[in-house]
């Protein structure tokens, strides 16, 4: 058996990403907790995750900026699911633009985030 | 017969000089209630409001961010994209390159992915002509942006030139290396958004002083204290003026003030009454007056509101060459201010803002330095005849002197209640340590630039046009 | 001992100011000293308060993950009973109760799903809910708005005829907060407060509205027509931008009738709908009155033409390609582009304006 697949979440609401932390490790994926964009992006060069979860608002580096390190300076593929709140459209589109590959909005259903993983990391 | 004639003059001088101080201690006291008051009120208003819904609305109104620039190379491209960080949704920023020598534009071009756009431009109010013409970026990230690159005319024909191409409702008009805290937008739209009764007419923000913080990629990522005595005296006066002076003036409906680092206004009623005046160094004071003036004389209720929020970072000067020059800008632009709009003073037409707000400034404000200047030129002559009398003088002083500390850490202690901004272990002593010697550090600097602003501006008049086309841009 | 008499000597035998001075300055040392001291607290107790709060929320935060992974096949397990018992006593502590309510919230807001009905749960259990339906009784009217918030996020729907009693509180922030409650919680319905409201509905309420309004998946059963009617101006506003969102085609011959209200900023806004709505029967009745409205009626009745024109309009839009005002030559010029090319080309050589001519050449190449 290889080793669980590893997941950056780069949340900025400590409750929530506890939350999601407890719930995904029940389904067997290490989680990299990053309380920002800056701690998300030092987490993803050390350790190279299987899949990057990001809230798109966040302090000091925003997760647009988490996507375009990622994609352009990193060159890397990994998969990229953002969150947004209700009404940040726009963000959203520019998320895509930028090369992310999914997007859920809050509040958001652990259950479904649960789901949406498995099949991206299939 | 004339000695007796010389004795009442001059008891009746010092008793002016006894009637000013003590009612500029009382105003001072009595503003610093008010602004009490408030504050409190202010942070009660404020723990209801999730400014996170606000600014995710598309029906929120739009605003433009209006940027002058001049010779600001160095740093231009920072100051850009800290500017496109901001999390208000419906918003664009205008960069106004007010004929910059350097190679300003030739940045913004390649790192922004600019290409010259045509552009139908309403020319309500007279400026310089462009030169290069209008900008915007390719990449649809910055899509915000525009960048008008024209010829030098200062800063308020490049802010003029920002108000002619904004399409929004609202301006904000900042300094381009001021920095922006991301809520920062939504913070200042509220109050026109939320009155009913009034029409909101600007609304100002709070300035502080960005020396020593660190900022990295356009964002303030941690707040320190600095350690030179000059920055540290600012950081003071600035607490001082915008949590106690300012406050206390809002509340009143009062204020005369948006600094020019920044401040929102309908850009309807800016464009309306002329926009910026080129004729000033104290464009921002002149142009609330203007709009104050005006709202007043079509006799509809307005407010000017105020935001304590500690919104807006910039880099104070770290040199007392830089300071004084700054401060005597200051005073010229005051000056200049008042001596437009003398017709607003004592005039009971003008309700609040000419029977309050005018005399305040011109008596306590204004006059302020040329009273104590007068008052020191005084005392040096009593001390050479020798006809002075030491326990008035000392007791004097020192009261004065303790009055000044007493009101700094009043500015002190509301700083720690409501922002608390410094908030490192150790700070408390260096601040109280400040209050203390700020009398001596920074107030004999202030007194200097503001004589010296009055000389320059009755027998120096050919200063002012050099300095205002090249940049006059004014802080705070 | 000597010097202390030589002083008081000294202020006996000075003149009533100088005496006033000195005490004055005593009286100020002693509050520079207050002031001090009361600095230092301060940011000391800000200091312990900063940690003490992040102390408790780990702890608590720890209790809440317990609870909500604890869930088993019965309603409630038994490892859950115990920690709704110590949730319990603890929240009697209103410090505690802050942080806990705090926590729940942050949750409640980021998560939906069954985690997000744990929580609802656990806040009814707790009792949390008796406090803030306690709060809408209070005397102060920032506990009132904290209660409606709070029932507000956790969806109590019983507290309704509570809440509703605050519809007209002379503080706006109250109103705010019962008005998203309303909406949150009884969606299209909610808004029948309406009806009831007396005061001004701001703009920033009424962005808040929409902004909780678009959110909710059926926009069915809105009354808009009847509050395009209403005597409250902003009630007219907000039913506007309402009848604007949905295209509420319904609504037009009401919103019609606005062309004639009172209120300019009204009769401005109704032109703007009524453009969006595309409906044809505005402009005939603008055309004919034009001449007698505002700049600012002219100006968006200018931009609901560059929208609604045809053939016949030329000869009437012909005579507005010379009015002063620039908004109103540039919507006429650009009709007129579209209608007849070459009178538009005309104009551009029988000018010798500078001004008009830029106009002209831009939106020729536009």
């Amino acid at each position: 058996m290889n080793s669980a697949k590893k997941i950056v979440l780069a949340e900025d609401n400590s409750m929530l990403s506890m939350v999601l932390k407890f719930r995904l490790e029940k389904e067997g994926y290490k989680l990299l907790v990053a309380a920002d964009g800056k701690e998300a992006l030092e987490l993803i060069e050390l350790h190279n995750p299987e899949l990057i979860l990001t809230d798109i608002m966040m302090p000091f580096v925003s997760g647009l900026e988490v996507i375009s390190h990622v994609r352009n300076k990193l060159n890397l593929q990994t998969p990229i699911v953002v969150f947004s709140a209700a009404g940040q459209e726009k963000i959203v589109l520019q998320a895509f633009d930028l090369g992310a590959t999914d997007f859920m909005t809050k509040p958001l259903s652990p259950n479904e985030l649960v789901l949406r993983i498995k099949r991206l990391l299939r | 017969m004339l000695n007796y004639i010389f004795q009442i003059l001059i008891d009746l001088f010092h008793y002016l000089f006894l009637v000013y101080t003590v009612s500029s201690i009382a105003f001072y006291l009595i503003l610093t209630a008010i602004s009490e008051l408030e504050t409190r009120e202010y942070k009660r208003k404020n723990s209801y409001v999730n400014y996170k819904e606000i600014m995710s609305s598309s029906k929120s109104p739009s605003i433009s961010i209006i940027a002058p620039a001049y010779n600001e190379s160095l740093n231009i491209v920072e100051n850009v994209r800290s500017l496109l960080s901001n999390h208000y949704v419906n918003y664009d920023v205008i960069i106004v390159n007010d004929g910059s020598k350097d190679d300003s534009l030739e940045k913004l071009i390649s790192v922004y992915n600019l290409v010259p756009v045509d552009l139908l431009i309403n020319e309500q109010i007279p400026t310089m002509p462009l030169r290069h013409g209008v900008f915007k970026s390719t990449n649809p990230a910055f899509e915000k942006l525009i960048v008008v690159d024209k010829e030098n005319g200062g800063k308020s024909d490049a802010l003029n030139t920002g108000l002619n191409i904004s399409t929004s409702e609202f301006v904000a008009c900042i300094d381009v290396d001021c920095l922006l805290l991301e809520d920062s937008l939504q913070k200042m739209i509220k109050p026109f958004l939320e009155s009913t009764d009034k029409i909101v007419i600007a609304a100002g923000g709070v300035i502080r002083i960005s020396n020593s913080c660190i900022v990295k990629d356009g964002k303030l990522h941690d707040v320190n204290f600095p350690t030179k005595l000059l920055e540290q005296g600012q950081i003071l006066e600035y607490i001082r003026a915008f949590l106690l002076g300012r406050m206390a003036w809002s509340r009143l409906n009062g204020l005369l003030v948006i600094s020019g680092a920044f401040g929102l206004f309908d850009k309807k009623l800016a464009l309306k009454v002329g926009g910026y005046d080129r004729n000033t160094v104290g464009e921002d004071m002149e142009l609330v007056v203007r709009m104050r003036g005006y709202m007043e004389e079509q006799k509809i209720d307005y407010r000017v509101a105020y935001i304590p929020d500690p919104l807006c970072w910039t880099e104070a000067p770290d040199s007392y060459k830089i300071f004084i020059s700054q401060r005597n800008r200051w005073t010229r632009g005051t000056i200049e201010t008042l001596k437009k709009h003398r017709n607003i003073g004592f005039n009971s037409k003008y309700n609040l803002l000419g029977m309050l707000s005018y005399p305040y400034w011109f008596f306590y404000e204004r006059m302020a330095p040329i009273i104590e200047f007068v008052g020191i030129i005084y005392f040096g002559i009593l001390i050479i005849t020798d006809k002075i009398r030491w326990d008035y003088a000392f007791s004097f002083i020192i009261l004065a002197y303790l009055f000044t500390v007493v009101f700094s850490l009043i500015a002190l202690i509301t700083e720690e209640t409501t922002y608390n901004q410094y908030k490192k272990k150790g700070t408390g002593v260096k601040l109280v340590k400040i209050a203390f010697l700020e009398p001596f550090v920074i107030h004999p600097f202030v007194l200097y630039a503001a004589i010296k602003g009055n000389i320059d501006y009755y027998f120096n008049k050919k200063k002012k046009w050099g300095e205002m086309t090249r940049k006059g841009m004014t802080k705070a | 001992m000597s010097i202390y008499h030589d002083l008081i000597d000294y202020l006996k035998e000075s003149p009533l100011i100088i005496q006033i001075l000195w005490i004055m300055t005593g009286l100020f040392i002693i509050i520079i000293i207050f002031l001090i001291f009361r600095l230092r607290s301060l940011r000391k107790g800000l200091r312990s308060k900063g940690r003490t709060i992040a102390l408790y929320e780990k702890k608590y935060e720890a209790y809440l993950l317990n609870y909500l992974y604890s869930e088993s096949d019965e309603e409630i397990s038994a490892s859950q009973k115990v920690i709704i018992s110590q949730l319990k006593k603890s929240t009697k502590d209103p410090f505690i109760r802050k942080i806990l309510l705090s926590l729940l919230v942050k949750l409640k807001q980021e998560v939906s799903g069954e985690i997000s009905d744990s929580v609802q749960r656990l806040y009814f259990q707790i009792g949390l809910v008796d406090y803030a339906v306690a709060r809408l009784y209070h005397k102060k009217w920032y506990v009132i708005a904290k209660g409606i918030r709070e029932l507000n996020q956790f969806q109590v729907k019983a507290a309704h005829d509570d809440v509703m009693m605050h519809i007209n509180h002379p503080r706006r922030e109250v109103r705010k907060e019962m008005q998203l409650y309303m909406v949150n919680l009884f969606h299209a319905e909610g808004l029948n407060f309406l009806a009831q409201l007396e005061m001004q509905l701001s703009e920033w309420d009424q962005i808040q509205l929409l902004r909780v309004l678009q959110q909710l998946e059926n926009q069915e059963n809105l009354n808009i027509k009847s509050w395009l009617k209403s005597n409250n101006h902003s009630i007219v506003c907000f039913a506007l931008k309402l009848a604007e969102i949905y295209s509420d085609i319904e609504s037009i011959d009401e919103i019609l009738k606005l062309l004639h209200h009172i209120e300019q900023r009204i009769r401005v806004e109704s032109i703007r709908v009524l453009s969006v709505l595309n409906a044809v029967q505005a402009k005939y009745i603008l055309k004919a009155d034009i001449e007698s409205r505002s700049t600012e009626e002219q100006i968006a009745f200018f931009a609901m033409m560059e929208n609604l024109f045809d053939v016949s309009d030329e000869s009437f839009i012909s005579a507005y390609v010379d009015h002063p005002v620039f908004e109103i030559k540039v919507s006429a010029l650009k009709i007129l582009k579209v209608i007849n090319r070459a009178k538009f080309d005309a104009l551009k050589t029988e000018s010798t304006d500078p001004h008009f001519l830029r106009i002209i050449t831009f939106i020729e190449k536009n």
